[in-house]
């Protein structure tokens, strides 16, 4: 058997013991999550517009992400609809920067891995950028919204009456929390995985100067920026939402 | 008077906020006019006249278009100042290892020392839309979390100062120590990070150590897996950038990458179980690890996701290539994704096992009574 299957058993075991159902859930949304990545490489090779396979795989991955997660059904449709805004929202960032930047496609250290293959695939590689830059921020999204969507849940089922400013200064704390320790999550999860390039860099001299402007670690200090953002502004745009929902669930109990 | 000065007092925190986010503005625009730092010729886009384009066909049938435009540039820096060039760049509508210029773009360009050569293009100055998108970041960063944001800042910066450091010893010593250099500064970095995030503590003392545990169990399973499978699928090969043995630097990056979520998850679960000690002294232990368990459990699926996508997301641009050149998926997954999938495996088992060993230890090494220390 191959490595990645015995391991990928060992994590569904691991999920099982411990998560119960959940796991079982979770690991299921890691895989149903693999299958739309790859979907979404299969669509845009096969012409469909980058920005729309994002869109609908975007909407789609974070489904999977925050209702397979989360068992409280409150917690995961406000959770849900907060990412929503805020993806729509990265995106309104995310579009005029990559086509400001440039930071598409291949580099000059790429030239190795190229060899022989032919680069003029009429795909658009801006688009293939904006998509990467999307997609890598879902999973941060998903995971900040569900943990201030149950906190505040939490807060409402102890004290059901309490009022919209008293929520929102409560989401904003439980938020600062989880932005602090996300930064680490994003900081180690990027720069941990370019450990390579950052040897190829100091190995072959680049200077400060030509390491600022090079296309792949712009590429990538920009994906960290992006799921920066994208968590900040998780935490008042997902309280907002709860206060909305609160608000109208009181309503009708009147 | 003394009015003025009690409001100056309690909003003293939003006004510097507010300066300092536009002094940071302010620094945003001045990478505009950075170039006579640059040790490369700096250039910037006066004229672009479009030339020709025609339709081109490569051997996979696919059809794209190339373009020619003639750029005039004027040089910004070092003793070609002020001089004009007019340069023809040739691009395609992909646009993989190319671009369009547009007028006020600048550019890196390289002038020959002999006067027959032409005048080329190098790529181009991204300095100040990297520093927009930063400013950005930071700025809401500081109107959110005010100056805690601050310290998560600081955290960052000591961790890349760090990174850096042990990168040089690295090259120094021609990777020869790479298990040990990054082993010692994996631990490290989990030290600085949870001492700046919760001070020395107990609570601090048992989150590290559910992280360091937590890592290691699942770097020593992922070794057992790949003796037991001898790294079948696994293509070191295919990695990228790679100037150095690749096994050792593989792995690695797969502690160093799983760290910061593996630390995310401990941290939340320790805080919340002492917490839960101090509203409820007289729970027991057992209760506490099954608690603890809860938490994890919630936590688990949302964060494997986050790095799972981390690490899939940045293989797109070849992994379309691959499939545009004639390769199946099965082979074009092999040489692109598989390892970000071992990588995202591996960091999922961590993430999995910090959580009954953070439970574990939060339960037996909790002090009876929390709010009398």
């Amino acid at each position: 058997m191959s490595t990645i299957s015995v391991l990928g058993i060992v994590l569904f075991i691991l999920m099982t013991l411990i998560g119960g159902k959940t796991g079982v859930t979770a690991f299921l949304s890691l895989i149903f999550n693999f299958g739309l990545l790859f979907l979404a490489v299969v669509l845009i090779s096969w012409g469909f517009p980058a920005m729309g396979v994002s869109l609908v795989i975007g909407t789609i991955i974070l489904a999977f992400t925050i209702f397979f997660g989360e068992d409280n059904e409150m917690a995961a449709k406000t959770a849900y609809i907060a990412a929503l805004i805020v993806m729509v929202a990265l995106i309104l960032v995310i579009f005029p920067v990559e086509h400001w930047i440039m930071a598409q496609g291949f580099s000059l250290e790429d030239s190795e891995d190229l060899e022989g293959m032919s680069l003029t695939i009429g795909v658009s590689f801006v688009g293939v950028a904006v998509t990467e830059a999307i997609l890598s921020t879902l999973g941060a999204i998903a995971e900040a919204s569900i943990a201030i969507a149950a906190g505040l849940s939490e807060i409402i089922d102890q004290h059901p009456h309490v009022s919209a400013s008293r929520l929102y200064i409560d989401g904003i704390s439980i938020g600062k929390q989880i932005i602090g320790t996300t930064f680490n999550t994003l900081f180690f999860g990027f720069f941990g995985g370019f450990l390579a390039l950052f040897i190829w860099f100091s190995g072959l001299h680049y200077s400060f100067g030509s390491v600022i402007n090079n296309k792949i670690f712009v590429a990538e200090v920009l994906m960290v920026l992006f799921s920066l953002i994208g968590v900040i502004l998780t935490v008042p745009i997902t309280t907002w939402v709860m206060t909305l929902e609160h608000r109208h669930a009181t309503k009708q109990e009147d | 008077m003394n009015n003025l000065k009690q409001q100056l007092k309690r909003h003293w925190g939003l006004w510097l906020t507010l300066l300092v986010v536009l002094v940071g503005l302010v620094g945003v625009g001045l990478t505009r006019l950075d170039a006579p730092w640059y040790q490369q010729t700096v250039a910037s886009v006066t004229k672009v006249q479009a030339n020709q384009h025609n339709q081109t066909t490569d051997e996979f049938n696919n059809t794209d278009v190339s373009y020619s435009q003639w750029v005039t540039v004027r040089i910004l820096n070092h003793h070609h100042q002020g001089q004009t060039y007019r340069l023809k760049n040739t691009y395609t509508k992909s646009g993989a290892m190319d671009q369009a210029y547009r007028v006020g773009d600048q550019v890196f360009v390289r002038i020959p020392k002999d006067k027959a050569s032409a005048v080329t293009i190098q790529g181009l100055k991204r300095d100040t839309a990297l520093a927009f998108v930063a400013w950005l970041a930071l700025a809401l960063l500081l109107l959110i979390m005010r100056f805690s944001g601050l310290m998560a800042l600081l955290s960052v910066t000591l961790n890349a100062v760090l990174f850096y450091a042990a990168i040089q010893i690295d090259l120094m010593t021609n990777g020869g120590h790479l298990y040990t250099l990054f082993g010692s500064l994996a631990v490290i970095f989990a030290v600085l990070t949870l001492w700046l995030v919760l001070g020395v503590s107990r609570q601090m003392l048992v989150t590290l150590g559910a992280t360091i545990t937590g890592t290691g169990i699942a770097v020593i399973i992922s070794l057992i897996v790949f003796a037991a499978t001898k790294e079948r699928g696994v293509t070191y090969e295919a990695m990228q950038y790679v100037t150095q043995v690749p096994r050792p630097l593989f792995l690695v990056e797969t502690v160093l990458g799983s760290l910061g979520a593996v630390m995310d998850e401990s941290t939340d679960i320790v805080a919340s179980l002492f917490q839960l000690r101090q509203e409820r002294p007289d729970i027991s232990a057992n209760q506490v690890f099954k608690s603890g368990l809860q938490i994890g459990r919630s936590i688990m699926g949302p964060l494997i996701n986050v790095l799972f996508l981390i690490f899939m997301a940045d293989t797109f641009a070849m992994t379309l290539l691959y499939l545009r050149n004639g390769n199946n998926w099965g082979y074009t997954f092999s040489m692109n994704m598989s390892l970000g999938m071992v990588q995202s495996l591996i960091s999922g088992i961590g993430i999995v096992l910090a959580i009954p060993v953070a439970s574990w230890l939060a339960s037996r090494l909790m002090p009876r009574k929390v709010g009398a220390a």
